[in-house]
């Protein structure tokens, strides 16, 4: 019987610590949402759901929820392609990987809202760096205005994003290859396994759980990243580049519907739920089967 | 033994913790917005005087980015964790107002007091015949013009009406190697206060007579159908909707740009990052029946109802607006004078430049006081930034902004 009480005991203290970081403000989110709420946040009448109805009514919601998918997608499989390559060319031995490994995990000591300071410098029109070099070099003969329309602005702020989150996701792989014992390799070779061969029969099943680990922690960063988008565009122009938190930042603090914008933010942490769950449940099922 | 040193322990910290409450007592909290690098040090030094001269009053200056202190009030008061006083940009004091956490200053203010400042200035922080804020800075618009640009391009004085300034932009566009006639803002905060300039040279208003929208007026129409045009033919910078005020400015200091409407803290800037630029202030140009209007802004310091040292807050904010502090103040941000005596100092007497600026403060247009303003502001800006990109006709946008704000305003 103590046997059983005992690992809900020892688990209680995280539990208690998981409730007052996590439930809490997920109640007082859903207490606002339901509720008429002024700017400051003090609670008025009981409205139901007309803050959710306000926001699904609204086009540039629909547009940023459209545009946070694509953001999501683009910067998470961006950032694994490049990844798995960068980890397997780093995992191998060779003169200054040290040096190498560095360079590699620099952008991700630097803040996230430096570095997208320093390339809204970069992306300048008239006086940025990327269009100085672009044009030293031949490739244009007239200053590219990134960041005066979403259709360069939104690419280049995806490319940021991959960027800055392959350090991460390549120090997850560098992690699993290292756990792969090298005789698997040395086996194969004298089985006259090529190295393709090698990478498709034994790397990437082996590493196959570090890919969706990877997969599921990018997926919840890049989903709720918010100064690539703010400091270079603000989710401008026109709300062309706004992703969901970037549209609920404007909606809590510039015009002051936090009721509207808890309802959004209640919104992505359930669709982050539900991704994960479901992600979790298919990469486990996978790895049973 | 292990149980006392526990209590002990406890007791100390109680016993701190009642010290801290003490020390609360006389500590006045005020959170102010940084202007710019010399903000925080002018705010260092209010301290360090105003504590030696009220010994048992502490002051504590919390100095927050422009950008953030909307948020950082909003999430203060939503905890109930705000200081005593803080600045505010007067357009949001409404807000304040209606929900009842500024407290009205009518109580302690004298005559003497009041006939410190300038009419214009302390107006918009009247609201329902109660003084709820004090205007801790003041500025307006106007515009600057490259007067080595002009000379080049053969022009001899700054436009006086917006056809002129078309035409002198043309001229400076013709001279190449990289210059731009008019600079134009078309992204980030006041993207519509941009607009508004040549709004009300075509003669409308922000709000209608009727407290409409006047986006849906003919006036409105001919200035963005004007901006647009502009934009069109190059005699703006290229890729506006990537430029905001300070990338504009920045283009201005290095000689890029003809002519370009601010603020008078400009001058400021030019004085320490591009001292040999030569340049003038005018007055922003007039519309055709000679209409014309600058943008006047206030930001105010006020009280909060809750606090609890409202006495000891009275006594910073009357040592904030004497004469002295003030043209310290007011001189090392570049804003205008709000204090009668400070104008009539030789600083503001014989600088041009400002000159330029208070002439045209009777053309001036306050934000107006309504709640919802900011949405407002939003929604223009997004109209703006849909018309410079020639994605969306000008008729089109501004009469879906206009239904967007109407139904704002209704609320």
């Amino acid at each position: 019987m103590q046997n059983r009480i005992l690992p809900y005991l020892l688990t209680l203290p995280s539990l208690f610590l998981a409730a007052v970081v996590i439930f809490w403000p997920v109640w007082d989110l859903i207490q606002i949402s339901t509720h008429d709420v002024n700017r400051f946040g003090q609670l008025r009448d009981f409205n139901g759901f007309a803050n959710y109805y306000a926001f699904l009514a609204d086009p540039d919601f629909l547009a940023a929820l459209w545009r946070t998918a694509l953001w999501t997608v683009l910067v998470v499989c961006g950032a694994l392609l490049l990844s798995v390559p960068v980890a397997l060319i780093l995992n191998t031995d060779f003169y200054g990987r040290g040096i190498a490994r560095v360079i590699i995990m620099l952008p991700w000591a630097v803040s996230l809202t430096m570095t997208a300071v320093v390339w809204r410098w970069a992306l300048n029109g008239e006086s940025g760096m990327l269009n100085s070099a672009l044009m030293a070099v031949g490739v244009i003969d007239q200053n590219i205005q990134w960041l005066s329309r979403a259709g360069t602005a939104f690419p280049m702020q995806v490319l940021i994003g991959i960027l800055v989150t392959v350090p991460f996701t390549t120090t997850i792989f560098l992690g699993g290859l290292s756990s792969i014992p090298d005789d698997l390799y040395e086996a194969a070779a004298l089985e006259g396994a090529t190295p393709l061969q090698q990478f498709s029969e034994i790397t990437f099943p082996l590493l196959k759980p570090f890919i969706n680990i990877a997969i599921v922690l990018n997926t919840i960063y890049v989903f709720n990243s918010f100064p690539i988008i703010w400091v270079m565009t603000q989710g401008g122009p026109a709300n062309s580049t706004d992703i969901l938190v970037t549209h609920l930042y404007k909606l809590a603090f510039r015009i002051g519907k936090l009721g509207e914008a808890s309802a959004v933010s209640l919104l992505m942490f359930a669709i982050l739920l539900i991704f994960t769950m479901i992600y979790v449940r298919l990469a486990m099922r996978e790895q049973r089967a | 033994m292990k149980l006392a040193k526990w209590t002990v322990g406890l007791m100390a910290g109680m016993s701190m913790l009642a010290l801290a409450a003490q020390a609360n007592a006389g500590e006045v909290r005020v959170t102010v917005a940084e202007y710019s690098a010399k903000t925080g040090p002018y705010f260092n030094d209010v301290k360090k005087e105003f504590e030696a001269a009220n010994p048992g009053i502490t002051v504590k200056f919390e100095v927050v980015p422009w950008d953030v202190l909307l948020q950082k009030l909003t999430t203060d008061i939503t905890a109930g964790t705000n200081a005593d006083l803080s600045i505010i940009g007067t357009r949001w004091l409404i807000d304040f107002v209606q929900q009842d956490v500024a407290e009205p200053l009518d109580s302690y203010i004298t005559p003497e007091f009041k006939d410190r400042f300038i009419e214009t200035f302390l107006k918009p922080s009247i609201m329902e015949g109660k003084t709820y804020g004090l205007p801790i800075a003041a500025s307006a618009r106007a515009m600057y013009y490259n007067k080595e640009l002009f000379e080049k391009a053969g022009i001899a004085k700054p436009p006086a009406t917006w056809t002129e300034l078309q035409e002198d932009a043309r001229k400076i566009k013709a001279l190449g190697s990289g210059t731009f006639g008019f600079g134009m803002q078309g992204k980030e905060i006041e993207t519509d206060v941009y607009y508004y300039y040549a709004m009300w040279s075509y003669g409308t208003e922000i709000l209608n007579k009727d407290g409409t929208s006047g986006l849906s007026t003919p006036g409105a129409l001919e200035a963005a159908k004007l901006y647009k045009s502009m934009i069109d033919e190059g005699l703006t910078e290229p890729g506006v909707t990537s430029n905001n005020r300070e990338d504009v400015q920045n283009l201005f200091k290095q000689g890029k740009i003809g002519m370009m409407i601010t603020a008078p803290f400009l001058s400021n800037q030019i004085k320490e990052e591009a001292p040999n630029l030569k340049y003038g202030v005018a007055a922003i140009p007039a519309g055709p029946t000679g209409a014309r209007g600058t943008y006047g802004v206030t930001d105010s310091i006020i009280m909060f109802k809750n606090s609890k040292n409202k006495d000891e807050a009275w006594k910073l904010l009357d040592f904030l607006f004497i004469k002295e502090q003030r043209a310290k103040f007011t001189q090392g941000e570049g804003f205008l004078p709000v204090n009668k005596e400070e104008a009539k100092m030789d600083y503001y007497v014989n600088n041009a430049d400002l000159a330029a600026f208070t002439s045209l403060l009777p053309d001036a247009r306050f934000a107006p006081v309504i709640p919802g303003w900011e949405e407002i502001a939003q929604i223009t800006s997004d109209a703006m930034q849909k018309i410079y990109l020639g994605n969306s006709e000008p008729e089109a946008a501004l009469k879906e902004a206009a239904e967007k704000a109407n139904a704002v305003l209704k609320k």
